[in-house]
């Protein structure tokens, strides 16, 4: 079953088409990372998945609803960001206290246990909290509300990596415990993928890939070595990301599934085959850029 | 043991060797219950989907088998079929990279023998 259907969706902010005709759904109880470069339109869909904005044209369901001012599916659903703001007077086991009865499934000992672990002053106000502890205190919320939907937005920004990789763990345990569709946008793909299922990413508002990170692992590898060696294996095919190094020697990521039966003479001319990181293979698939940061310095 | 990310080797892959070893090694026996999908999601922190591909994979094989309701056991005889596949596949490639490396760095045959003799003497296991 998918929990979010959209057809043909598009958002414009004046002449800016922040989504461009999207279509996309995803499935009841699976942990998605949403990948996309800056002004990809990550957000913008995101908001518009919990209800905060409307759609300027298309079909946008979740859990069978139109968001945008539905209490069913504001009641189901969780968005978290470094933005979620709270009122000065209340201190942060306020906030926990008066948050808790908007949420029916909310795990009060859990909230509690990553309080105390994170060691957060019970009686501080949330807009004295550091750039890092705010997304931490924020990701509590996320994970304790337990709905049905959960999206956090960019939820590490600002965390130090051991914070990060806790909140990775703690957010996995307490999927496997109770599992439910949840949502992930980062920049950081590399250290999320282990706990994702699948990828979405996307680019000038539209969809470029929605796989498996399993599938996305697989698509592409690097071959490094002398460009002469290297010809025979890649002429004619589609090559994803090249890169020249010093002395005839050349980086080309293709296709696995190009040269899948060919590794073993590959490496016997003496060529590498490398892994490409799930990272570096979003970049090369949504450049934008010509060429590298390299050509900036080589023009000047 | 610690996953990579950055490996030519898939991680579902290496969930399957994990748990090959663990057979190997009779940390878990012929017959026992295998860890499910969830227990190694929890223990190597990754998603679900995930181990149960590696699962999976050992089930293809028939490493281990599903009894209805109760989960994945390691199947008679898995221990054995493991050495096997290992010692011709795995160790056969090996041996293929070690060749290919010695004829780049023009090690003779002879050389190489030796090379493989001083290591098992330091390992104690005696000259063959």
């Amino acid at each position: 079953m998918s929990v979010i259907q959209c057809e043909d969706l598009s958002k414009s902010f004046g002449k800016i088409k922040a989504i461009d005709h999207l279509s996309l759904e995803i499935e009841e109880n699976k942990i998605t990372g949403l990948i996309g470069r800056n002004g990809a339109g990550k957000t913008t869909l995101l908001k518009m998945i919990a209800g905060y904005l409307k759609p300027t044209s298309g079909e946008l369901k979740v859990f069978s609803k139109e968001p945008f001012n539905s209490l069913g599916v504001s009641a189901n659903t969780m968005f978290v960001d470094d933005t979620l703001a709270f009122s000065d007077s209340m201190t942060l086991v306020d906030i926990l206290s008066n948050v808790a009865p908007f949420y029916v499934n909310w795990n009060s000992s859990l909230a509690s246990g990553l309080f105390d672990y994170y060691s957060f002053n019970p009686n501080q106000p949330h807009s004295n909290l550091s750039k890092g502890s705010k997304s931490t205190f924020n990701s509590i919320l996320g994970i304790a509300s337990r709905c049905p939907l959960t999206i956090f937005d960019e939820p590490t920004t600002g965390m130090d990596s051991a914070v990060r990789k806790d909140f990775y763990r703690a957010l996995l345990k307490d999927y496997l415990e109770y599992p439910r569709t949840i949502i992930l946008s980062s920049h950081l793909l590399s250290e999320l993928e282990e706990i994702l299922e699948d990828i979405l990413l996307i680019n000038h508002g539209t969809k470029h890939l929605h796989l498996s990170v399993m599938e996305l692992k697989d698509l592409a590898v690097g071959i490094r070595g002398n460009a002469q060696a290297m010809q025979s294996f890649v002429a004619g095919k589609e090559i994803i990301y090249q890169e020249d190094f010093a002395q005839g020697s050349v980086y080309v990521v293709i296709r696995r599934k190009l040269v899948q039966e060919q590794f073993e003479q590959i490496r016997q001319r003496g060529l590498e085959v490398l892994p490409v990181s799930t990272d570096d293979l979003c970049v090369y698939l949504t450049a934008t850029t010509k060429g590298g940061i390299d050509d900036v310095f080589k023009r000047s | 043991m610690i996953l990579t990310t950055d490996s030519m080797k898939p991680l579902y892959v290496q969930i399957a060797e994990w748990l090959e070893g663990e057979i190997l090694n009779e940390n878990i026996r012929e017959e026992e219950r295998i860890y499910s999908q969830y227990q190694l999601a929890e223990m190597f922190t990754i998603n679900p989907a995930t181990a149960a591909k590696g699962l999976n994979l050992l089930a293809d094989e028939a490493i281990v088998y599903k009894k209805r309701g109760l989960g994945m056991f390691v199947s008679p005889n898995a221990k054995q079929f493991i050495l096997t596949k290992r010692r011709s596949l795995i160790l056969g490639q090996m041996i293929k990279e070690l060749v290919m490396e010695a004829n780049r760095l023009d090690v003779s045959e002879s050389e190489l023998n030796r090379m493989i003799q001083q290591v098992r003497k330091e390992n104690g296991e005696g000259q063959l």
